[in-house]
């Protein structure tokens, strides 16, 4: 990495895979002029984990835990639209209850991973100062999160027919005491983003992306929403228990990313009012259901709105307790044309800005092939091994 | 726009290629179209019916034949998955990526995981596995099992060992 | 005779030379993560030593340790060269600045003008070494600090030069007799304080000036493939910059070292210094990051003018 190759005035700068810029490991080869951005070629795929194929050779309810953990930050969205496939291909629903409850963890997944993106911009934009501010916060989310279902991250709530954990009262009020700390940081939150000079200075018109544009590279989530396109599949598509909770989608028309950061600020906002709602009327019963583990052949589409954008996973089962085939597409994946296109011909100290400003989650982009040979490597390669052959390659290339 | 009326209208244009149309719920539609369509078909829903998002194309193996199904969405709600499929020992179908410009990544995918050629397409190269993948190899196929691709992979592992051998 | 060399050259090497300054660097440094901490909403260094007091010094012997690499494409003599200018050429400014009492340890008319070169070649010299390593980050980084120059230097130079203006000498000792006899140079120049402190800010390549080291877009800069003893190098000589940029303005501007009641110069000229370097780093936490192009355009448009006028104004006030 970061072995530039120059031929006249092009700079070839390859950010990624290892790069502090990205925290994942994809790569960007980009080609500057000068400051200017000319071309953007991406190459993804290096943290693959042959999910897909993996679920295909592993039962219902093994595939759940592969599905929670193709994305560490929306694990809840992932299990979400896997079990939803899982419901409609054995046409059972979740109790009510259930719903609500997954509703409210999504909500409050939602608000983290925003938190967690606000603070990765203003890092990227070098105001660590904010940066810290947001992650500290962001902390009481996952205090919450930790205290409903056990776990910071791959929070385990759901499971076919339902969820594993139920909310009791004491719960509940946990759960409003910290949603009050979080309402007045991010409206706290919003002012900073709106008067801060030198945020504006560096997120203002950057990384603009049109409304058609939004619409023709099928740009999804708060990008297509920060460029005016009212697309939300929890109010288009409606899964869980959005139909019963009102809220507002959010959209603004300037397309850049100052505007994505503030959907996403304002959007923690209306996250917090649904679950508010939801939890106001969290209906009794039962929080799951039991269901058959051998699914009869039928197929299914299933869709949810992750705090990245539309999640989409296809389903097919064959009459055995394992599926045909199951197809994930992470919307990070959907968003990468219209990244590239933003891309050209800004300025390279925007590439990071823009780059984060979709939110990119790379783990959830990959996830298809099988990487296993990590025992065969460790038999025979030793680190100077390792070092030797690098070596080598260095000195041929 | 409802589901019945999307069916119809896709009858009506295409007649007897269009067929197993399903409505399996609300906002979920099934249909199937002729390979040789595929690419007459999405242009007509996309500049007639306004289905102007593609969520995802799906590749699956089904025997002797390679199913393609292509997720597109109307307005964000109604979800058609247009089915189509070509034959395992000549897989080749138009490509879509001028009338979905997302299309081009996704079928990019789809060949790399199932070996299928999109014609036309601007840059059909690997997007997600190794550039030093076998070239018929393909993960996603039936006949590829878990133990196959591992012992590919280890038989790269070896090839990287020849080279730094000599 | 003898003895009178032996003292000039404990000046020189212990009190308030060198081994003294490269403490008072490593003490900035910690000063500079602690208050940075505390503005974040952080704890800092707390492990080592008193309040970790001592990470500084820690750091800097574990990077002593560490392998020393240079990269096949680089320019193997001045990569090697490099850390050493940087590290050495701040260190021999502070014999110019009064520290101690209102002489300097060497002083002559025309130190000022010195002072002022040497602050340009050090930027001259991290251009200079993001080349030498081969580096396409550190080429980037290099050509963004050359730009910046452009910008900073010349308000930087005019309000380097304005105190220059009454004391009637460009002699820093000279410039701080004259405030020790008249007034605070701050008060009868707030605007040149101001001109100079954002200056400074670039010239140390601190937030919101610190495009040339973005850690998000181009790693570290100049310095990203420097490694082991080298870095260390560069590293103190960094904070020993700090200290120097903060010591200059304080000498300039706030009067130097004077005796105040009992406590003795030094104590007086450190408290200033400290809170030199407590202002810089509180605007570097409140500020995102500008963009290259935009540093360059705010320079040019708004503190070359307002410096060219502080400068006018002086020339007026205190007669041709």
């Amino acid at each position: 990495m970061g072995m530039g190759l120059m031929s006249g005035s092009m700079i070839k700068v390859v950010i990624g895979p290892q790069h502090p810029a990205l925290k994942e490991p994809e790569r960007f080869i980009i080609e500057v002029e000068g400051e200017q951005v000319v071309q953007v070629t991406p190459r993804i795929g290096y943290v693959h984990r042959g999910i897909e194929k993996a679920m295909e050779n592993r039962t219902y309810i093994q595939n759940l835990y592969l599905a929670e953990r193709i994305c560490g930050i929306c694990s809840h969205a992932h299990t979400t639209c896997y079990v939803q496939a899982v419901e409609d291909l054995l046409s059972v629903e979740a109790p009510p209850r259930a719903k609500y409850i997954r509703t409210v963890i999504a909500e409050l997944e939602r608000i983290h991973s925003h938190l967690l993106w606000l603070g990765i911009l203003a890092h990227e934009v070098g105001f660590d100062t904010f940066f810290m501010y947001v992650w500290r916060d962001r902390e009481v989310i996952m205090d919450l999160l930790e205290e409903i279902s056990g776990n910071r991250v791959n929070y385990a709530m759901n499971t076919i027919g339902g969820v594993r954990r139920d909310l009791d009262q004491e719960k509940i009020s946990k759960i409003l005491k910290g949603l009050e700390v979080i309402e007045e940081k991010a409206k706290k939150y919003i002012q900073m983003i709106q008067k801060e000079p030198t945020i504006l200075k560096r997120t203002v018109g950057v990384g603009y992306l049109s409304s058609i544009d939004a619409v023709r590279y099928n740009a999804v989530g708060p990008l297509a929403r920060a460029s005016g396109v009212k697309r939300d599949v929890r109010k288009d598509d409606p899964y869980i228990a959005y139909d019963d909770i009102s809220f507002n989608i959010v959209t603004r028309d300037e397309g850049d990313c100052f505007s994505r950061m503030m959907i996403r600020a304002e959007e923690i906002l209306e996250s917090i009012n649904i679950v508010r709602e939801a939890l106001s009327k969290l209906p009794v019963g039962d929080i799951s259901v039991k269901t058959r583990l051998v699914i009869p052949p039928s197929e299914t589409v299933s869709r949810v709105e992750a705090p990245r954008g539309e999640l989409i996973h296809y389903a097919r089962s064959n009459g055995t307790d394992k599926p045909e085939r199951y197809k994930i597409r992470a919307p990070t994946l959907a968003n990468l044309k219209a990244l590239c296109k933003m891309l050209t011909g800004i300025y390279l100290a925007d590439v990071p800005v823009i780059l984060a400003g979709i939110d990119p989650c790379f783990s959830c982009m990959d996830r298809m092939q099988i990487i296993d040979c990590e025992k065969k490597e460790k038999q025979s390669w030793t680190l100077d091994d390792l070092r030797r052959y690098a070596r080598e390659w260095y000195q041929k290339h | 726009m409802n589901e019945d009326e999307i069916i119809t209208s896709l009858k009506n244009r295409f007649g007897e290629r269009v067929h197993n149309s399903k409505i399996a719920k609300p906002r979920r539609v099934y249909v199937e179209v002729d390979a040789s369509i595929i690419r007459e078909a999405l242009s007509y829903m996309r500049g007639s019916l306004g289905f102007d998002h593609l969520s995802t194309i799906t590749g699956l193996d089904s025997e002797e034949r390679i199913e393609l199904i292509y997720h597109i969405v109307c307005g964000n709600s109604i979800v058609v998955s247009m089915k189509t499929n070509v034959l395992k020992t000549n897989p080749k179908i138009g490509s879509i990526s001028d009338i979905y410009v997302t299309a081009e990544l996704y079928e990019r995918e789809v060949y790399d995981l199932l070996g299928v050629r999109f014609e036309e397409h601007p840059n059909l190269s690997r997007l997600i596995l190794p550039e030093d993948w076998p070239e018929n190899l393909h993960p996603l196929r039936k006949e590829a099992t878990l133990e196959q691709i591992k012992s590919r992979l280890s038989m790269n592992g070896d090839g990287i060992n020849e080279r730094f051998n000599d | 005779m003898v003895s009178e060399t032996l003292i000039f050259l404990g000046q020189v090497l212990i009190f308030p030379g060198f081994l003294f300054i490269i403490l008072l660097a490593f003490f900035a440094e910690w000063a500079v993560r602690k208050i940075t901490g505390r503005i974040q909403n952080r704890l800092g260094p707390t492990y080592t030593g008193y309040m970790g007091i001592l990470q500084p010094i820690a750091d800097f012997i574990k990077l002593l340790r560490k392998e020393d690499i240079t990269p096949t494409m680089a320019d193997k003599i001045f990569f090697l060269i490099f850390p050493i200018m940087y590290f050495s050429l701040p260190l021999t400014a502070f014999s110019l600045i009064p520290m101690t009492e209102v002489q300097a340890l060497t002083y002559f008319e025309g130190d000022l003008i010195l002072l002022t070169f040497i602050f340009t070649i050090i930027t001259a010299m991290v251009f200079l070494g993001g080349f030498s390593s081969g580096n396409i980050f550190s080429i980037v980084g290099g050509t963004r600090s050359a730009t910046q120059l452009l910008g900073y230097e010349i308000p930087l130079v005019f309000t380097l030069l304005c105190p220059a203006i009454p004391a009637g000498s460009f002699s820093l000792t000279t410039i701080v007799e004259w405030q020790q006899n008249n007034s605070w140079i701050i008060w009868t120049q707030p605007l040149g304080f101001g001109i100079i402190l954002t200056c400074m800010l670039a010239e140390l390549e601190l937030t919101p000036f610190d495009a040339p080291e973005a850690e998000t877009e181009i790693v570290a800069g100049s310095i990203t493939e420097f490694s082991g003893v080298k870095l260390a190098l560069i590293r103190l000589g960094k904070n020993i910059k700090l200290v120097l940029a903060s010591s200059l303005i304080s000498a300039l501007y706030l009067g130097g070292p004077e005796q105040l009641w009992i406590l003795p110069p030094i104590m007086i000229f450190l408290i200033k210094v400290f809170v030199v370097l407590f202002l810089m780093v509180s605007l570097r936490a409140i500020f995102a990051r500008f963009r290259i192009d935009q540093i360059l355009a705010g320079m040019w448009k708004y503190l070359i003018p307002l410096a060219v006028t502080q400068f006018l104004l002086t020339k007026i006030l205190w007669g041709w």
